[in-house]
């Protein structure tokens, strides 16, 4: 068999060239072309957006050729051994064409090609099954040049060799449309593309990025000016859904766009996005798309509802904290401008908003608000609610003024009305430390009724009134500090608390610590409200070192005596039975049934007991010790009683047990 | 259920073995421990699926991360995220506790990875694992 090799040195620009370079080859054929080989290599060929290198055609007998390139790079993408066969390939000095073409990449689309050496034009087709065609219509002696690519049914995993390897990929769908392409001597000038897109699949590595029975329409409207590019565009996503971690969104959504790119900035002049349930949101931004970085932004929304606004595009941002719970219902205006790497101003006006916690710790509804804030300059927000829910208590309608600067935000005066008292806040300051946040105040507690209190809070019904001057309330790295003295006024006496801390107050294991001191408590009044059986007197009661986990003792240091002073002391017989009934088998009233059983109430001369929580036990004292035994209720008067404990250590669940049996059904366990 | 009981039993495993192995008492019992370890119970019924399908892994520093959410359908995939954020905001406040109820805050380091070896001790056959940097399936 006869080689011939001709070498031909390099086609700048690709289009200009090759009919030359043919016509050359031609002067070579000899005549018996059917019993030749004819291998053709070129060095090189380049063009805008494009170069290719080790080109290589081999012309078989037959009819047939083989197509070869070493290494192509088309728009920033790179291929390396590129082949084709074209089972009828001719070649003369009008054109050249392929029939029944294949690339090895491609191998289930059969390619045909022609090209015009004169008029410059190229036809490329590309058909698959299922009806898929990929065909490109190029004149490219036309000024300025054009190129025509209709697509049919075409598989959107043919795109995966042009997209970045680390985003999301397409695994299946189909796109129709038509994409079309105009450019002169630097390249592309105008781009038009019209797709629609049918149950698309594309999903990154990790899967954070990922999208599933897409739907919609693309439209995109590009022009080059120079080094500049005025585009528009518009989508209109009808259906399937995307995870964009940490978002999830279904279709509904479109888009209307218009802005500039210079080869490394993205500008949205203006945007309109729709958002399903939510309403419409404009936007414009400045991306630098090399350095992923957005440089400066603007969005404002009128009207959105907060319902799904919220929902769906920022409760997933705030996973695990105490909002991460939190409904939200109502209108909201919104501005937001960033720029410099951060919010510059939020201007956010809320109409009749409800804000409720999932796990019903707080609640506020019917809050208008109108916040002016900026990142440098001082602002008042004026904000109001009708009725809310803290912890169970229920809060009265209120309005605030609040001072703002930044990320400090100061309350001068607020009041906050509790049931049917108030908590009158004064010198409130919350700011943003090291991108922690930190607030404190000072306030007073006017009178709540302990009555409601114990009600909201689904205690026995109390009497009294609990009230207090809180000198300073912080909170900073998850733990809120009262500095100074609660005061309680309850029972006719007062219950003094300080050195309180709760730590992780939203956390699922709230630690409260601090010191109780209670003075003079009405022992009658407690006793009726805690159905104990009656007894009269009065309690000092001390608690130091209390430790509460998820709002159940785990440790305190409690002795409770009898308050100094002169006042009637009574015991009934079945508070007696009940004092007894808690030191379970142990536990033996000194109580001389069969005499004393007449009367119903007995004197007594103090009361004391004391109880040191660790690990679950109670280790008990009394009044007076004497060996393991020790006094409860010391007798006095006539008839007298005396109620001891024989039991020090005290399993406390088991105690609590008892305490919650004998309050439950008021029987004595005497044993 | 199966998967509560098989929970259950891993974590009472966990908290005898590493009790017996170390001076500091895991097996403490205060409200707190009770109430993160119902937490993690309740939550392991729903997380039990996703360590089977590989999405979501063991960590060698005691927690738990998602290894491959292609495993997830994409409607869940949120809610797997939240899953793991709140179970590491579990285990870290598990730790925490145990330490503070020995009176030893300080062991917390220590107690996080007793357990976290405990923990990948007694993963079923076929569970993802994160060590030095890689995934691999014991």
């Amino acid at each position: 068999m006869l080689h011939k090799t001709i070498i031909y040195t390099t086609f700048r620009p690709i289009s200009c060239y090759l009919s030359g370079f043919f016509s050359f080859f031609l002067l070579f054929l000899p005549t018996h072309l059917y019993a030749l080989q004819i291998t053709l290599n070129v060095a090189d060929v380049t063009a805008a957006n494009f170069s290719a290198r080790g080109i290589k055609v081999v012309l078989a007998h037959g009819g047939s050729a083989e197509l070869s390139i070493a290494e192509m790079h088309m728009a920033e993408k790179s291929w390396r051994k590129v082949h084709m066969r074209c089972a009828e390939f001719l070649l003369n000095s009008d054109h050249v064409a392929c029939r029944k073409g294949r690339m090895d990449a491609i191998p289930d689309m059969p390619i045909t090609f022609s090209y015009a050496f004169a008029s410059q034009k190229l036809n490329l087709r590309l058909a698959g099954k299922a009806n898929e065609l990929w065909q490109v219509s190029a004149d490219l002696r036309a000024q300025p040049w054009r190129a025509t690519a209709l697509l049919r049914n075409a598989q959107g995993t043919r795109l995966n060799s042009f997209l970045p390897p680390d985003g999301p990929l397409p695994s299946q769908g189909v796109l129709n449309g038509t994409l079309e392409v105009r450019g002169d001597k630097a390249g592309i000038s105008q781009i038009n593309a019209d797709m629609h897109l049918t149950d698309l699949a594309a999903a990154d590595e990790s899967g954070l990025h990922a999208a599933e029975k897409l739907a919609g329409k693309v439209h995109v409207n590009a022009t080059r000016t120079g080094q500049k590019w005025n585009w528009r565009g518009a989508v209109d996503w009808q259906s399937g859904e995307i995870f964009w971690q940490p978002l999830y969104l279904r279709g509904g959504h479109t888009l209307q766009a218009s802005g500039q790119w210079d080869g490394s900035k993205l500008k949205v002049t203006q945007a309109v996005v729709n958002l399903p349930k939510v309403g419409k949101v404009e936007l414009n931004a400045l991306w630098d798309i090399k350095k992923r970085n957005l440089l400066e932004a603007r969005l404002i929304g009128k009207n959105l509802s907060l319902a799904n606004g919220f929902a769906d595009y920022a409760k997933p941002f705030l996973a695990q904290n105490a909002l991460s719970a939190t409904k939200l219902k109502g209108l909201a205006d919104v501005d937001w401008q960033y720029r410099n790497g951060t919010t510059q101003s939020l201007l956010l006006k809320l109409r009749d908003v409800a804000v409720v916690d999932g796990e019903k710790r707080f609640a506020l509804h019917g809050i208008n608000a109108d916040i002016p804030w900026h990142a440098k300059l001082k602002r008042v927000a004026h904000v109001s609610f009708a009725d809310g829910e803290l912890m169970g208590l229920s809060l009265g309608a209120t309005q605030w003024q609040i001072l703002m600067r930044g990320k400090s935000f100061i309350l001068t005066t607020a009041t906050l009305p509790i049931l049917d008292g108030k908590l009158e806040v004064s010198d409130f300051h919350m700011r943003n430390k090291n991108d922690m946040w930190q607030w404190n105040f000072s306030s007073t507690l006017t009178s709540i009724s302990m009555q409601q209190l114990s009600a909201a809070l689904k205690w026995p019904e109390m009497h009294g009134s609990l009230s207090g001057s809180i000198p300073k309330v912080s909170y900073q790295n998850s733990l809120l500090k009262v500095d100074g003295t609660l005061l309680f006024r309850v029972f006719d006496g007062t219950v003094l608390a300080n050195h309180l801390e709760l730590f992780d107050p939203f956390g699922r294991a709230p630690r409260l610590s601090g010191n109780l001191d209670m003075r003079n408590l009405d022992l009658d009044l407690l006793t009726r409200t805690f159905s104990f059986g009656n007894i009269q007197g009065r309690i000092d009661l001390g608690v130091k070192d209390l430790e509460l986990v998820r709002w159940r003792p785990v440790r305190f240091d409690a002795k409770l005596a009898s308050s100094p002073g002169k006042y009637r002391k009574r015991i009934s017989q079945k508070a007696v039975e009940n004092i007894s009934s808690l030191g379970g088998t142990g536990g033996v009233a000194a109580l001389q049934r069969s005499f004393l059983r007449i009367f119903k109430s007995f004197g007594y001369d103090r009361i004391g007991l004391s109880c040191t929580l660790r690990n679950d036990i109670c280790t008990m004292a009394g009044a007076e010790d004497k060996g393991d035994a020790f006094t409860i209720v010391k007798g006095g008067g006539i008839p007298a009683i005396t109620v001891m404990g024989y039991n020090r250590r005290v399993d406390w669940s088991e105690l609590l047990t008892r305490l919650k049996r004998v309050l439950q059904d008021n029987q004595a366990l005497i044993q | 259920m199966n998967n509560v009981t098989k929970f259950c039993f891993m974590l009472f495993i966990l908290c005898v073995s590493s009790a017996a192995s170390a001076q500091v008492n895991i097996e403490i019992n205060t409200p707190g421990v009770v109430a993160l370890k119902q937490s993690m119970q309740t939550r392991h019924a729903q997380l039990a699926e996703h360590y089977a399908s590989g999405a979501v892994g063991l960590t060698s520093d005691g927690l738990v991360a998602l290894r491959d959410a292609n495993a997830v359908p994409l409607a869940s995939r949120q809610k797997v995220n939240g899953l793991i954020a709140a179970e590491n905001q579990d285990r870290k406040a598990l730790y925490a506790e145990i330490a503070r109820a020995n009176a030893h805050p300080e062991w917390e380091g220590d107690i996080r990875n007793t357990f976290a070896q405990r923990w990948i001790q007694h993963a079923q056959a076929g569970w993802w694992i994160h060590r030095g940097g890689t995934w691999s399936q014991k």
